[in-house]
């Protein structure tokens, strides 16, 4: 298909060293997997309400799914979704709403790693998960969002 | 102002629902708004032969998510959900084009914490067809 996504949206920073380049037993709790900012325009939320069939109310809120769109970005421009990782569950607190011309500032980092253990037919299995937080804050520094995001990670990992 | 009275609110009722048809133009759509055109949501040729999901592409999970999201803006009679409000999911099952998804909120509990009336709930979100796409629980505050 066509992309017509616009990349210049998206203003990433962080160290060079990113989440492909560790191993399970580099990841640590803390661990900076930089982040990005963008300013909200009308235009962009006029687009998400014409998707999700809302009428635009021509206001300043910006409709709660966009926190999503926007965490999406960041986190690709910043290879948190690691190939063959499987999206496990999210825990999402909510503060401050977002408005449109707000400027967004979104960090990630390492929250938790953790090994479960299952046994099964007398065979004993081990899956990693990897949680990265994702904490958004708008220009005057208030909490938008924090997202804890969870992985399955990718059997090359396991 | 919250839709529900929270005074009023029963332990084992049903809040309001809300939901979302999702075909591969609405994936495609929502790809093009956040930029993630991984193949597995958008490929529709190269996942004809990818078992796992059974020759389909799938939605973005954050699509999975959204009438709940949606359904708790509602009953909160806010565009963003009100400070202190949380959901904590898990993704279950996939999302498919020609899924129809729909929230499902229970109330399990009524509580009160620095100042805020919450209603705890169950949360699903199904499609139309009862299988569970995700589960977990939110914690909405009564403005």
């Amino acid at each position: 298909m066509e992309q017509k996504f616009n990349t210049s949206l998206v203003s990433g920073f962080g160290p060079a060293k990113m989440l492909p380049d560790l191993k399970f037993a580099e990841m640590e709790a803390g661990f900076d997997c930089g982040g990005g900012t963008y300013k909200i325009t009308a235009e962009e939320v006029a687009k998400f309400a014409a998707l999700m069939g809302d009428s635009n109310k021509g206001d300043v809120s910006v409709p709660i799914g966009m926190i999503y769109i926007f965490g999406l970005r960041i986190c690709w421009d910043r290879k948190v979704f690691l190939d063959g990782a499987v999206r496990a569950g999210d825990k999402i607190v909510f503060f401050k709403p977002a408005k449109i011309g707000d400027t967004i500032t979104t960090k990630l980092s390492i929250a938790d790693k953790k090994e479960v253990k299952k046994e099964k037919d007398g065979q004993v299995r081990i899956s990693k998960f990897l949680s990265v937080d994702m904490n958004a804050t708008n220009q005057a520094g208030d909490k938008i969002v924090n997202i804890q995001m969870s992985f399955l990670l990718p059997k090359t990992m396991q | 102002m919250s839709t529900i009275d929270f005074t009023s609110a029963i332990i084992g009722g049903t809040l309001p629902s809300k939901s979302i048809a999702v075909s591969q133009q609405f994936i495609n759509e929502y790809a093009d708004i956040c930029g993630d055109y991984n193949p597995l949501h958008v490929d529709v040729e190269g996942m004809k032969s990818n078992t796992m999901f059974g020759g389909s592409t799938i939605a973005h999970g954050t699509i999975n998510v959204e009438p709940v999201l949606q359904a708790i803006c509602d009953i909160q009679g806010l565009q963003w959900p009100a400070a202190g409000t949380r959901v904590d999911l898990q993704f279950r099952a996939p999302v498919k084009p020609g899924f129809t998804i729909l929230s499902n909120l229970v109330v399990k509990e009524k509580k009160t914490d620095g100042g805020k009336n919450i209603l705890v709930c169950d949360m699903k979100i199904q499609n139309k067809d009862g299988g569970d796409c995700v589960m977990g629980t939110a914690e909405i505050v009564c403005a």
